[in-house]
């Protein structure tokens, strides 16, 4: 029985999931780097982010969450990632632009957090964090002067995605449900001004454009709570074998 | 641009070379610096553009001319 209010726990799991698919975004595009030290990058944010991922399912574990369930027992559609990294398609521009924002938000709900039990556990993570955001921003600006329109295209369907994540505009003050629980020190509409500010101002002296990005997604009542997301998209069903590594079980250490 | 890269492990230690990393801007050397050489855990890690290096040597020996009419 957790002793968390109630859409805690879905919180932290969308936390966790998206770390995981992170994770396993990080480790698909580590040999694919336009540099070593692109790919170097990547390996060290993937191994990061699946160590976040063994700490907050034991976390999640001790509120009740089945560790095997979190760990990819279960269906696609039952991740709760974030939805810009249900697939990855196109080059590495679309890569960075679509990874940054998950990672970015993920951290930003990690942070918002107000548990004592947690608060080691997330400074820590924070120490990471910061490496792996001020490395995607540093990114993001290089190819925002190298292939503005790739940048601005993604964006414009990432940065949505990623304030589903986060939550809807309407949880303010008196609506969030989390915030009014006392688990969360800010509310949902405050961390997408925040995250909206972040993006306008890293590309604000630069040839990409966020104003066709679609500030205000998602609307409350398409907004799905568990998955933080809209609509039914998942990550793909190979995705998930590899996420519970069926094919090399037979390597596992027992 | 290259950028070399210098380190100590603990404060007072003697700052070393200890590598380098090729970069479109400075935080993004930054950033692959803090990646490329995570072996430990520096007291101090910086990068400096290989265009800011002020040589003292590896130039032509600087000579004083000496007027032989005086």
């Amino acid at each position: 029985m957790s002793d968390w209010p109630e859409p805690a726990v879905d919180y932290v799991q969308a936390i966790t999931d998206t770390k995981l698919v992170l994770g396993h975004r990080y480790a698909q595009w580590a040999l694919s780097g336009p540099s070593l030290e692109d790919d170097i990058g990547g390996a060290s944010a993937a191994q990061e982010e699946i160590g976040h991922v063994r700490q907050l399912a034991s976390k999640l574990e001790a509120q009740g969450r089945d560790l095997e369930w979190t760990k990819g027992q279960r269906d696609s559609d039952e991740f709760a990632n974030a939805a810009c990294l249900d697939r990855i398609d196109g080059d590495w521009t679309e890569y960075v632009a679509s990874i940054a924002p998950a990672d970015r938000a993920a951290w930003y709900l990690l942070d918002a957090i107000d548990e004592d039990d947690l608060e080691g556990l997330i400074t820590k993570m924070g120490e990471d964090e910061y490496f792996h955001l001020e490395y995607h921003d540093a990114r993001l600006e290089t190819l925002a002067e190298e292939d503005p329109e790739t940048v601005q295209a993604t964006l414009e369907r990432t940065l949505p995605q990623a304030l589903a994540l986060i939550g809807p505009a309407a949880y303010d003050e008196s609506e969030d449900p989390l915030y009014e629980a006392g688990f969360t020190d800010r509310p949902v509409s405050e961390i997408r001004a925040a995250f909206a500010d972040h993006y306008r101002e890293l590309f604000a002296d630069t040839d990409v454009s966020l104003e066709g990005v679609d500030w205000d997604a998602p609307a409350v009542d398409d907004w799905d709570e568990t998955r933080r997301r809209t609509g039914t998209d998942a990550i793909s069903t190979e995705d998930v074998e590899q996420l519970r590594g069926e094919r090399n079980a037979e390597f596992a250490l027992s | 641009m290259k950028y070399e890269v210098f380190a100590r492990i603990n404060q007072g230690d003697e700052t070393k070379h200890i590598g380098n990393v090729t970069a479109k801007s400075d935080r993004l050397a930054k950033m692959y610096a803090y990646n490329t050489f995570d072996e430990e855990d520096w007291d101090m890690l910086a990068v400096v553009r290989e265009d800011d290096y002020q040589r003292v040597s590896n130039d032509p020996k600087p000579t004083v001319g000496v007027s032989t009419s005086e």
